[in-house]
């Protein structure tokens, strides 16, 4: 559906009577209420600082109210002043659980929703929600959290029909978040959209794929992140939040023009998404102290706060901007998109002047990460087709760990360059001939993006190979068709220095399943490769093996810990292959290969399914 | 020596920073140094301010404002 290319802005704020990030160890000191009280002031008055900075550039905000705010009656009447005379969104979050009326009840340090039992969810859901229609007399359209699981969604959904926008994950926020904060900060959410999405019944992370899926929200993700950037590193050094920009020292003297590069290469996701562009501002009060957050001094913190909000305003005078609240945003998401449109981004490196390109890729059935420097190969793949329901939280066996598992993250494990040996999950293509051989993932290129209609096309530029004396150009053409839950890689050979050489294509994954660096048992999962009339198969026991069949038109595995089915196709393969790893190597590979020569083309691809 | 404490503004151990590690420095006004509880980094505000400029190297985009975004 067409749409119109403005930047939709959610700005979001939160009154936060002990924010989170002034409870360390740094702040504490002997003077308990005292400080308690101080705190909850200056808390109040970062909110109303931010509120004032908003307004006062013409821009609207949804004011998330946290639960310890609901007790507070200045905190009260500023959200219903300014949903008065601004068109603010007065709204709930689940974060700021922690308060003296919470603690007193639940008796825990607890805050974070998605990781208690679900008695004690269902509770904090009646309690908080309750407060809030009794302060204002009726029921908020939006939630959040860092986290909201997929059964707290339909709860909240079922006693709460009103909701209809949440914040509902971090992008790419999980082991490296953890890790940076000293192996102290338990959000385990990776795997999860990066702009808003509508979330199935079954989990959050995974995008419905009809109405039936369709859990009744719209999603936003909490903060926009840097598509390269928050790959490698700490997501929070990397967001529309500014003051992640300075977490991440991207600063000097002052100025920080990385912040408005990020906005507007979020505003550019209007050329792969039909108009569609996102962003959304989300800053606690705790980042704008007045004892200055680590590096940066107070005044610092709140001239970036400034500095975004004058340049979205500046957009928004040029008409290239829309301010909404987050019930608007989801009413504007429902009517511009369908179920199985998917979110592209051909994002860019626009920080370490590298050119390097990554696209992602999202629909109800997978996620996936093309990586342009390793000659397209895909280094991220998550199997949203198998949807899984996982319960989570404290009483189940998912407490911490809510990631959604991948079958490649080439960065948690190793992808194409491993230590000495083994292998890494990576999905490319080993082109040979005369006896030398070379990966794609060798051949740095660039891409581009084509709107098809029911597909979506990435189109690398050629690469050159040098084997054995022959030059060849070979071009590499992905296609994402709607809902087929497929990926068709075309390896086109261009031309051959040689007339009449054959170029041997293998064209392969290598896969595990997982949500961290660690790896997990692979004992249960099933190899088979055929060609209708001939099938092998191999019971993952870490031994080794291979089958091949000649003519294989299909080699797949199926990983019933994540309930998931992967397969390559290919039509016109000589032969297909299965691998076993073995326990310095717990991978496993499928690869198909094909002698190609020029104008000659091998198309193959990569299936999920759900197996269960 | 009395215990150490928060120093006038909240500096990381740019050593830890550099391998992408949040840790808050304490502050020893003895010998008027910060130091890392994890690391063996310590020095003086001004060592910590080089150190932190030395981290980043790798920015290097980081003051050019892009105005072009076609593939």
């Amino acid at each position: 559906m067409p749409q119109s290319d403005k930047l939709i802005l959610n700005v979001i704020h939160r009154p936060e009577m002990s924010p989170e990030y002034s409870e360390t160890v740094m702040t504490q000191n002997a003077s308990g209420a005292a400080q308690d009280r101080a705190l909850m002031r200056e808390s109040l008055d970062i909110f109303r600082l931010q509120q004032e900075i908003a307004h006062k550039n013409g821009i609207k905000t949804t004011i998330q109210m946290t639960y310890g705010s609901l007790f507070c009656s200045e905190a009260v009447a500023i959200a219903k002043e300014h949903h008065e005379t601004y068109g603010d969104e007065i709204a709930l979050t689940l974060l700021g659980l922690p308060c003296k009326q919470f603690k007193e009840k639940y008796k825990t340090g607890e805050f974070c929703i998605w990781m208690f039992s679900k008695e004690d969810k269902i509770a904090i859901i009646h309690d908080v929600f309750e407060k809030f229609h009794e302060q204002f007399g009726f029921y908020p359209e939006s939630t959040g959290s860092y986290y909201l699981d997929a059964w707290l969604i339909n709860h909240i959904k079922r006693r709460y029909p009103s909701v209809k926008c949440a914040v509902a994950t971090c992008f790419e926020e999980g082991p490296k978040a953890y890790h940076t904060c000293n192996n102290s900060w338990y959000t385990l959410i990776d795997g999860g959209p990066w702009n808003p999405w509508i979330p199935s019944k079954q989990n959050t992370h995974a995008p419905a794929a009809n109405a039936g899926e369709d859990s009744g929200i719209v999603a936003i993700p909490h903060i926009s992140r840097d598509l390269i950037a928050c790959y490698d590193g700490n997501g929070s050094n990397f967001g529309t939040h500014p003051q992640n920009v300075l977490r991440g020292m991207i600063y000097k003297d002052g100025k920080y023009p990385y912040l408005f590069n990020l906005i507007d290469q979020y505003r550019h996701l209007a050329t792969y998404n039909r108009g569609f562009c996102y962003n959304m501002m989300f800053v606690g009060p705790g980042w704008m102290n007045k004892l200055g957050r680590w590096e940066a001094p107070y005044e610092l913190l709140v001239k970036s706060y400034e500095d975004g909000m004058a340049y979205y305003a500046s957009l928004k005078q040029s008409g290239l901007l829309a301010d909404m609240t987050m019930s608007e945003l989801a009413d504007y998401y429902r009517s511009t998109h369908t179920y199985s449109q998917p979110e592209c981004a051909l994002w860019r490196d626009i920080l370490y002047g590298s050119e390097k390109q990554t696209f992602w890729y999202c629909d109800p059935f997978m996620r996936a990460a093309i990586d342009m420097n390793q000659g397209g190969a895909i280094i991220d793949l998550r199997p949203y087709v198998a949807k899984l329901d996982t319960e989570m939280g404290v009483g189940t066996k998912h407490i911490q760990d809510v990631s959604y598992p991948f079958l490649i993250q080439a960065n948690y494990r190793a992808g194409f360059f491993t230590h000495y040996a083994g292998k890494g999950t990576i999905k490319s293509c080993k082109v040979s001939y005369g006896g030398e051989a070379a990966d794609l993932c060798l051949c740095r290129t660039k891409a581009h993006f084509s709107d098809e209609g029911t597909a979506r096309v990435l189109t690398l530029d050629p690469v050159e190979l040098k084997l054995a004396g022959l030059t060849a150009s070979v071009q590499t053409v992905f296609r994402f068709e709607e809902g087929s839950a497929a990926i068709e890689v075309r390896r086109h050979v261009l031309s051959v220095s040689e007339p009449g050489a054959k170029l041997r294509f293998s064209e392969y994954i290598i896969a595990c399943y997982g949500t961290t660096e660690y790896p997990e048992d692979m004992t249960g999962i099933t190899l088979s490769v055929g060609s209708g009339d001939l099938n092998k198969t191999i019971e993952y026991a870490y031994k080794c093996r291979e089958e091949t069949v000649e003519n294989a038109n299909v080699a797949s595995a199926v990983v019933p810990q994540i309930q998931t089915r992967v397969s390559l196709e290919c039509t016109d393969a000589e032969r297909g292959s299965i691998r076993e790893g073995y326990a310095f190597s717990p991978m496993f590979t499928l690869e198909m290969e094909a002698e190609k020569g020029e104008k000659e083309t091998l198309t193959t691809w990569l299936r999920l399914a759900k197996a269960n | 020596m009395a215990q150490a404490g928060k120093g006038k503004l909240n500096y990381r151990c740019p050593s830890c920073f550099m391998r992408d590690l949040d840790i808050d420095m304490f502050y020893d006004p003895d010998k008027e140094e910060y130091y890392c509880i994890r690391c063996c980094y310590h020095g003086s505000e001004r060592d910590v301010q080089e150190k932190n400029e030395m981290a980043r190297f790798r920015y290097r985009d980081m003051l050019r404002r892009i105005d072009h975004w076609e593939d």
